[in-house]
């Protein structure tokens, strides 16, 4: 698509170039250190990162909105939209190169992450497997919840509200699903549970790779960067 | 060529653009004039695919803007009001970026890049941060974002403001060169900027075209010239009487009036149309009365004139 690869290197880089980027990495490798520490490099417990990745959708909850809030509502606030859009790239492309951006950033993030699993890996014979896992499961959360946080970001020139209204879905989902688990009587049960990320982490983070909860991310993850794309294109039509 | 058919703009239910029909041309500047909230961007907007008319129809390059916006978009070059840049950027950087966007890629992309900054004459600060740029510097990026891809149509929302006087001589003169091989549209609710820049006006109020031409079209259907005639302090008030009664009887006078505002005796004189340059008659008749004139003036009606009577009659 073309525009695509162009507006996501931007945007990766836009990120290294404003202090929130560095604050949000800061915090990252901050969060991730301690509970690493805190959880997976304890004497006498086994050589998993299962802890580690199941704390990592409540780190990611605060830090994905963090990312996600800036992506369209600063153009929006500043007028770089218009030129953005008034060149020959679609909507599509513009939706999609920020969110490849965002989530490029987020991989830059991750990346330091992995000296623990070679620290673990020195120390111990852990299984790789569940490693593998709960890496993937982390990256396909991070799609999910910056998908929904671009979404928001198209819909308004605060990045305050984006920030607040991803964050606020992202526990409404969580805390839905637990409530309407309770309330639901079989086999409705299962609709608010479907849309806990938490739980379907927590399978990663074992090293079960369900292609249902691979399905689940992936499908959100372009459903919502689409409503983005489509929020976008009915501006036009305002 | 850039043609509006019929264009009305709802927004809600506020009517911004009213039924506007224009074709603007190749080979000229042509401003858009009017007061703020005429419509002037609704139809920016409207030309440059931000937004669809609700109806009627604008082609960019013989394009529709809505059934074929991508093919018109990579007609047009467009520099928004404030020029809107991304502060962390540096203005190689961003005018690269814009290059991708438009389609260039590496060779053509550098080339495309070096004549932009050469012709904004950004050289200096081509690798500067446009957050620590001043103002003039910016609208200079942001010119050169739009003139980058060569478009065949170029559309500039305010493209002078925050340049200082020498700046805004260059920009006219860039603005000029760049029109001579594409339709060049420029907004502005500057009239002396208009004046100076552009070869066709026009003047839109409550979203309706109220008038259009080049300036000295709009100039000569508006108004005639008027004359300011100042007489000589010796003159009596009978001669000045008789002054004014005889060149009130010239051919083409229209009217005079003693305005004392001009100096004691002054006269305003207005002509018609028909009238012609009424200098010379006025001076021989002030000759013949005995009446020796120390100032005589032609006086031209400005754009400014113009502007405030549609802008008036719009209202």
């Amino acid at each position: 698509m073309k525009g695509t690869l162009i507006i996501a290197k931007r945007e990766l880089s836009a990120f290294f170039r404003v202090p929130l980027g560095w604050v949000v990495m800061a915090l990252f490798l901050f969060l991730s250190g301690f509970v690493f520490v805190r959880f997976s490099l304890q004497p006498g417990t086994p050589a998993t990162m299962r802890d580690f990745f199941s704390f990592w959708w409540r780190v990611l909850v605060v830090v994905s909105p963090a990312i996600s809030m800036r992506l369209l509502a600063e153009e929006h606030r500043t007028g770089t939209i218009d030129p953005l859009l008034s060149s020959p790239v679609s909507e599509v492309a513009v939706v999609t190169g920020k969110f490849l951006g965002a989530l490029g950033f987020l991989g830059v993030c991750l990346a330091p992450t992995l000296v623990y699993a070679a620290v673990l890996m020195w120390l111990a014979r852990p299984d790789p497997g569940p490693i593998f896992a709960g890496y993937l499961g982390i990256a396909l959360l991070g799609a999910f919840q910056l998908a929904l946080g671009l979404l928001f970001s198209s819909l308004t020139s605060s990045q305050t509200l984006a920030f607040l209204a991803t964050l606020v879905t992202l526990l409404v989902l969580e805390a839905g699903a637990g409530f309407g688990a309770q309330w639901l009587s079989e086999p409705w049960d299962q609709v608010p549970l479907a849309f806990s990320t938490d739980l379907r982490i927590a399978d990663f983070a074992k090293g079960l790779i369900d292609t249902s909860h691979v399905a689940f991310f992936v499908i959100a993850s372009v459903w919502l960067c689409g409503l983005a794309a489509l929020v976008l294109r009915t501006r036009r039509w305002r | 060529m850039v043609e509006l058919s019929g264009v009305t703009k709802d927004y809600g239910r506020f009517r911004a653009v009213s039924d506007v029909s224009l074709a603007i041309q190749p080979g000229r500047v042509t401003g858009l004039l009017g007061p703020n909230g005429a419509g002037k961007s609704t139809i920016i907007r409207m030309i440059t695919c931000l937004l669809a008319p609700t109806q009627g129809s604008v082609s960019v390059c013989g394009f529709d803007t809505v059934t074929e916006s991508a093919k018109a978009r990579a007609s047009i070059g467009y520099l928004p009001e404030f020029a809107p840049l991304y502060p962390e950027m540096t203005a190689r950087g961003y005018l690269r970026f814009r290059a991708g966007l438009a389609g260039l890629r590496g060779k053509a992309a550098a080339a495309a890049v070096g004549r932009a900054l050469e012709r904004c004459w950004l050289g200096e600060v081509a690798d500067r941060r446009i957050s620590a740029m001043s103002k003039g510097f910016r609208q200079r990026v942001g010119l050169a974002g739009a003139i980058l891809h060569d478009p065949r149509v170029l559309i500039l929302d305010e493209p002078t403001t925050g340049l200082d006087p020498t700046q805004i001589r260059e920009t006219r003169a860039l603005l000029r060169s760049l029109a001579l091989e594409r339709v060049l549209l420029l907004s502005s609710h500057i009239l002396p900027e208009v004046e100076a820049t552009c070869d066709q006006i026009v003047i839109i109020a409550r979203g309706v075209v109220r008038a259009s031409g080049t300036p000295k079209d709009l100039l000569r259907a508006s108004a005639q010239p008027g004359y300011l005639v100042l007489p000589g302090r010796l003159t009596s008030a009978e001669q000045l009487e008789q002054l004014a009664v005889a060149i009130a009887g010239l051919a083409g006078v229209s009217g005079v009036a003693a305005d004392a505002t001009l100096g004691a005796g002054g006269l305003r004189v207005s002509s018609t149309e028909s009238g012609g340059d009424l200098r010379e008659p006025i001076a021989v008749l002030a000759a013949q009365q005995g009446v020796l004139l120390t100032e005589l003036q032609m006086l031209r009606p400005s754009l400014e004139q113009v502007f405030m009577r549609v802008i008036q009659e719009a209202a």
